[in-house]
């Protein structure tokens, strides 16, 4: 976290510190607190607040219009229209299965399981629908005219075809669901395009395959490094299988392999999101996203430090650092018509992402 | 205010316009020195914050959506008096102050959740215990035929239901093909003597102290509490949301809690005391658990969520009258009917593992 402001490239500027931003997230945390977790939605509020009035994007800084209350309202809709069907099904699945009907109960659980599934597609189009809309710039705002009810169904099959041989359908099933998100959304009265193209983010996507090898390969020179040390023991002394020296090797062993897994999916996010905001642009402007791999894993590293270094309060200034990243990293080239720039006629939904909410998944 | 300079949108495009305020009766009018552009009024009670931060100052329009006016630096003083005050915390909060907000959430806080823990209780007696016997039957059914009965195991069952529960205050007793050393109780007085327990046994005098017990469940209507208790922390903990209220809520509802616990083995002592049977053989039952207590790591509910073996074991010990003659629970005929049910049973359903 650095004092001075930061100037991204292209017209984006993210002009917050976080010595401002800490009563925020302090009085937020105490708050949220004392309310068993209900000020969550004013908290949320209060740093969108603050991400926004402090992002430039050209001559003027974004405003955040959206209220604790409405996310509030939104989760307590969710609440009612999953957590009730989801008690109920859970409740008729145990009956099932105390009633001796295992395969209905089968079948229920994956009734149950594609419907939540649905709801976490529809829930990721309203979220990214509600941020728009409540997003202002030059007093002009966002939105989309799609319900999404649509891309839900979308979500589920391309999720669900994504997986299929081996998972080497997922790059497509994901840039896809992306450009049909936001071929979707709007900005004042220019709908957002977005043709990313999933081919130029397979080969990255191949690093995933290239994984099972590099670890037979790994614990081959491992095994031979192991009969090396002991052939090099003294004669006479029996190697000890649980010397401190081979336990070490194994728990680095398991955190490399963890490790090499985050940084190959790291690898491949960075891709994919470059590519996907590089495909993007609303009239005439043309959307860009710098950062690279080393980029994110240095975002990522510094997370787990601070959470770590803190034991866990760091937590609360993440969503701090996350935004600031996403700016600085976000560009744009072309022109924009202020005049041509009109207000946005897509209707507002008077409820936040409280389906986004309940189910706990990110907009982007 | 005539060279007090504002932006402005009008929320219809994202031009932006250089204008100077005009008072007028309780609002003022807009106006652009260069040109005769001239606004609509705006009332001063139609003002919002739309930011204050670090000497820029952004302000809406309750009714025109995207109309905004701004400035960098403090307004005129008698511009400034009549702007609206920025929100801080939330609408209430800022009314009461954030110290005295957080006392009075973290008092409210301390409160429901007492009455979150306590509610089942004082709720569920307020049940009609013909819905609560409706949602048990509905949920159990014939429990997937996996009712062990014989001719002869059902009328020895039903001579120590006798013995032991001789008001029929549980509608059902019976001996499920589980084989886990546990028994439970469902809503509807429906009482599960796993044949696990039944095989762990050492004579039937124990069997009688656990159905004394799960009568005791019965009689309090523990199992319909918990179940308000799964449906009010499932609920209640959604608020948190993600994984770390799933398994807090699991928790919490995996026991009816000590206190129900140490209540149902009070009606165990009561009933076995009026049928004349020995509370011995219980406080050895719990003895032998609490040495699976020390070296087994198994999870078992009836283990984890009751009081400590040792405590109930001396609980039932002491109420052993010395020199009494008491009879035994069963006839030895009676008993092994009991223990061969699940064997001996053509139509049983195969054993399932329980996994509660």
């Amino acid at each position: 976290m650095q004092d001075e402001d930061q100037v991204g490239r292209d017209g984006f500027a993210f002009e917050g510190n976080w010595r401002e931003y800490a009563p925020i997230a302090f009085t937020n945390l105490l708050l949220t607190i004392v309310t068993l977790g209900i000020y969550r939605f004013w908290a949320t509020t209060r740093s969108r607040r603050y991400f926004w009035e402090n992002t430039r994007f050209i001559d003027d800084h974004l405003e955040w219009t959206g209220k604790g209350f409405e996310l509030f309202l939104g989760f307590v809709m969710a609440l009612v229209l999953i957590g009730g069907p989801v008690l109920f099904l859970n409740f008729g699945v145990q009956a099932l299965i105390l009633h001796g009907h295992p395969l209905f109960a089968m079948l229920t659980a994956l009734f149950a399981f594609l419907l939540l599934f649905y709801m976490v597609g529809l829930a990721r189009f309203r979220a990214v629908r509600y941020r728009l809309g409540r997003t202002w710039w030059h007093g002009i705002r966002g939105g989309s005219e799609d319900s999404g009810l649509r891309y839900g169904v979308s979500y589920v099959w391309k999720t669900f075809v994504g997986s299929f041989l081996l998972g080497l359908l997922v790059p497509w099933s994901m840039m896809s669901l992306w450009n049909e998100r936001w071929n979707a959304m709007s900005f004042g009265p220019h709908r957002f395009e977005a043709a990313g193209d999933y081919r130029n983010v397979f080969k990255r996507f191949l690093l995933f395959y290239l994984f099972p090898i590099l670890v037979l390969i790994g614990s081959f020179v491992f095994g031979a490094v192991m009969v090396a040390m002991q052939s090099g023991a003294p004669q006479g002394e029996a190697p000890d299988p649980d010397s401190l020296v081979s336990q070490l090797a194994f728990v680095g062993m398991a955190i490399g392999i963890y490790a090499a897994l985050g940084l190959i999916a790291l690898a491949y996010y960075a891709k994919f999101f470059r590519e996907a905001v590089d495909e993007l642009s609303l009239a005439d402007l043309n959307f860009h996203f710098y950062a690279r791999t080393k980029d994110w894993v240095m975002l990522i590293l510094v997370d787990i430090l601070l959470v770590i270094g803190t034991l866990g309060i760091g937590a609360i200034f993440l969503d701090y650092r996350h935004w600031k990243f996403f700016i600085t990293n976000l560009g744009a080239t072309g022109s924009i018509d202020t005049d041509a720039l009109t207000q946005s006629t897509t209707s507002l939904a008077r409820h936040g992402e409280g389906l986004l909410d309940a189910l706990d998944v990110g907009a982007f | 205010m005539e060279d007090f300079l504002l932006w402005h949108y009008d929320g219809k495009s994202a031009t932006r316009r250089s204008v100077v305020p005009q008072t007028r009766d309780g609002g003022f009018v807009l106006a652009d020195p260069e040109s005769d552009w001239i606004g609509d009024p705006v009332a001063w009670s139609d003002l919002v914050v739309i930011r204050q931060q670090r000497g820029h100052s952004a302000y809406g329009h309750r009714d025109r959506p995207g109309w905004r006016i701004g400035f960098t630096g403090d307004a005129p003083p008698e511009f400034a008096a009549l702007l609206p005050k920025n929100e801080h915390y939330g609408k209430w909060v800022d009314k009461i102050g954030l110290w005295p907000a957080v006392g009075t959430f973290a008092t409210l806080a301390v409160v429901a959740i007492f009455v979150l823990f306590q509610s089942p209780q004082w709720l569920a007696p307020l049940v009609p215990q013909s819905w609560e016997n409706n949602l048990g039957d509905a949920m159990i059914g014939d429990f997937g035929n996996r009712y062990c009965r014989t001719p002869e195991s059902a009328a020895a069952l039903q001579a120590l239901v006798r013995e032991i529960d001789p008001k029929g205050e549980a509608r059902q007793v019976e001996i499920a093909n589980i084989p886990m050393v546990n028994a439970i109780t469902l809503p509807g007085g429906h009482i599960l003597l796993f044949d696990g327990l039944v095989q762990a046994a050492d004579s039937p005098d124990e069997l009688a102290g656990v159905l004394g017990h799960e009568l005791g469940h019965v009689r309090h209507r523990d199992s319909m509490a918990g179940l308000l208790r799964q449906i009010g922390v499932g609920l209640f903990l959604g608020g948190f949301g993600g994984e770390a209220g799933n398994t807090l809520s699991n928790l919490v509802t995996l026991s009816y809690g000590r206190k129900a616990e140490a209540a149902a083995d009070g009606v165990a002592i009561e009933r076995l005391e009026a049928a004349d049977i020995s509370p011995k053989a219980t406080a050895d039952f719990f003895a032998k658990l609490a040495r699976k207590e020390g070296s087994n790591a198994r999870v078992m509910s009836f283990l984890s969520s009751h009081p400590v073996s040792d405590d109930r074991r001396r609980r039932f010990e002491t109420s052993v009258v010395a020199g009494r003659a008491y009879r035994s629970a069963l006839t030895n005929e009676q008993w092994q009917a009991v223990r061969n049910a699940c064997r001996d049973d053509p139509n049983v359903a195969s054993p399932i593992r329980w996994v509660s």
